[in-house]
């Protein structure tokens, strides 16, 4: 909790000092945080700012759940049973998991099949 | 964008067509104790196969009611006791079944009568994700190993959804403080702060008061 306010305030810092050139951190989420945060309410011009927050809070997120699924289970690998422990406490995250797998399978099985007609009807 | 129809509006979960799934609930009622682990399996192995076959045209969801008539009840006790608990599980799957069912029905009519610009925010909501690449790419150079593909599509559904989270309880705080228009990293701070107070406060055990 003390280093995500720590980097907040080393951010807030960096935008107020325009001294020298900002090398501006290269953001990788930006255009899809813009949508889901409209998706789920917001402006649908939401500031920069916002979006910029958000996107350093979901990375340190993953960074976060990355490094404990790292210790659980075998250690040095990550597998989706660790993901699914870590989560187990929270029903929204727990549930959605469960059903994506159950989705990408479901898809899985689905394709196979398709193909498998395929591949009988073309031969 | 936006289809004309957003009851239709297919995406990859397969979640339009409940008149599909439904007609998987007919069976005659005085037959359920001997059809019961037969209709379960073909219910299971139609809903597995439901979401390709709804893309594909054909839904044949009618199971054969002829294949009943090879079970006789069996008297004896280890039996019995095995047919109970099978018809519990079946009660229950049932169960599972029609709530899924009325889950699916509801949300047919709520986005029906959406207005356009709700219509748009759904839209928006269900199509947002994250690029799995850029979390693969994300998590390797923090594991420094390979990562599966299943691990990817939990992480980014678990980020979708603490996003969710974020936001729903930053809005909260923006009405709260009785501000307007978009969303402020101050909201979005106190949001999190919040969150993890809750989640603090939950994950403690809490501790039953015994005496007083």
């Amino acid at each position: 909790m003390a280093e995500s306010e720590k980097e907040q305030g080393e951010q807030d810092e960096d935008e107020v000092e325009e001294d020298t050139p900002l090398e501006k951190k290269k953001k990788i989420f930006s255009k899809e945080l813009r949508c889901m945060m409209y998706g789920f309410g917001d402006d649908q011009n939401p500031y920069t700012e916002s979006v910029d927050l958000l996107e350093d809070l979901v990375i340190e997120y993953i960074t976060e759940m990355t490094k404990k699924a790292m210790e659980t289970g075998r250690a040095g690998r990550i597998q989706v049973e660790d993901i699914i422990f870590l989560i187990r406490k929270d029903p929204k995250k727990y549930s959605r998991v469960k059903e994506l797998l159950l989705m990408s399978e479901e898809l899985r099985k689905a394709r196979k099949a398709f193909d498998e007609i395929k591949y009988a009807t073309t031969k | 964008m936006s289809d004309t129809s957003p009851v239709k509006k297919k995406d990859d979960k397969g979640e339009v067509t409940a008149s599909v799934a439904s007609n998987s609930n007919d069976c005659s009622p005085g037959k359920r104790t001997h059809l019961d682990s037969d209709n379960e399996d073909q219910d299971k192995s139609d809903q597995d196969s439901s979401p390709s076959k709804s893309s594909v045209g054909d839904t044949p969801e009618k199971h054969k009611p002829s294949s009943d008539g090879c079970r006789t009840p069996s008297d004896s006790p280890p039996n019995k006791k095995k047919k109970s608990e099978e018809e519990e599980e079946n009660t229950h799957a049932k169960l599972k079944k029609e709530k899924q069912e009325e889950e699916r029905l509801k949300m047919q009519v709520l986005v029906s009568n959406f207005s356009e610009e709700q219509l748009n925010r759904y839209e928006t909501y269900r199509r947002s994700a994250f690029p799995k690449a850029a979390i693969k790419r994300l998590m390797q150079s923090i594991t420094g190993s390979s990562v599966s593909q299943n691990v990817v599509i939990a992480m980014s559904g678990i980020s979708k959804v603490f996003v969710g989270e974020v936001v729903e309880s930053a809005l909260d705080v923006l009405e709260e403080w009785g501000d307007t228009g978009p969303l402020q990293p101050k909201h979005i701070r106190e949001a999190v702060r919040r969150l993890k107070h809750m989640a603090l406060i939950q994950t403690s055990k809490s501790k039953k008061v015994l005496f007083q």
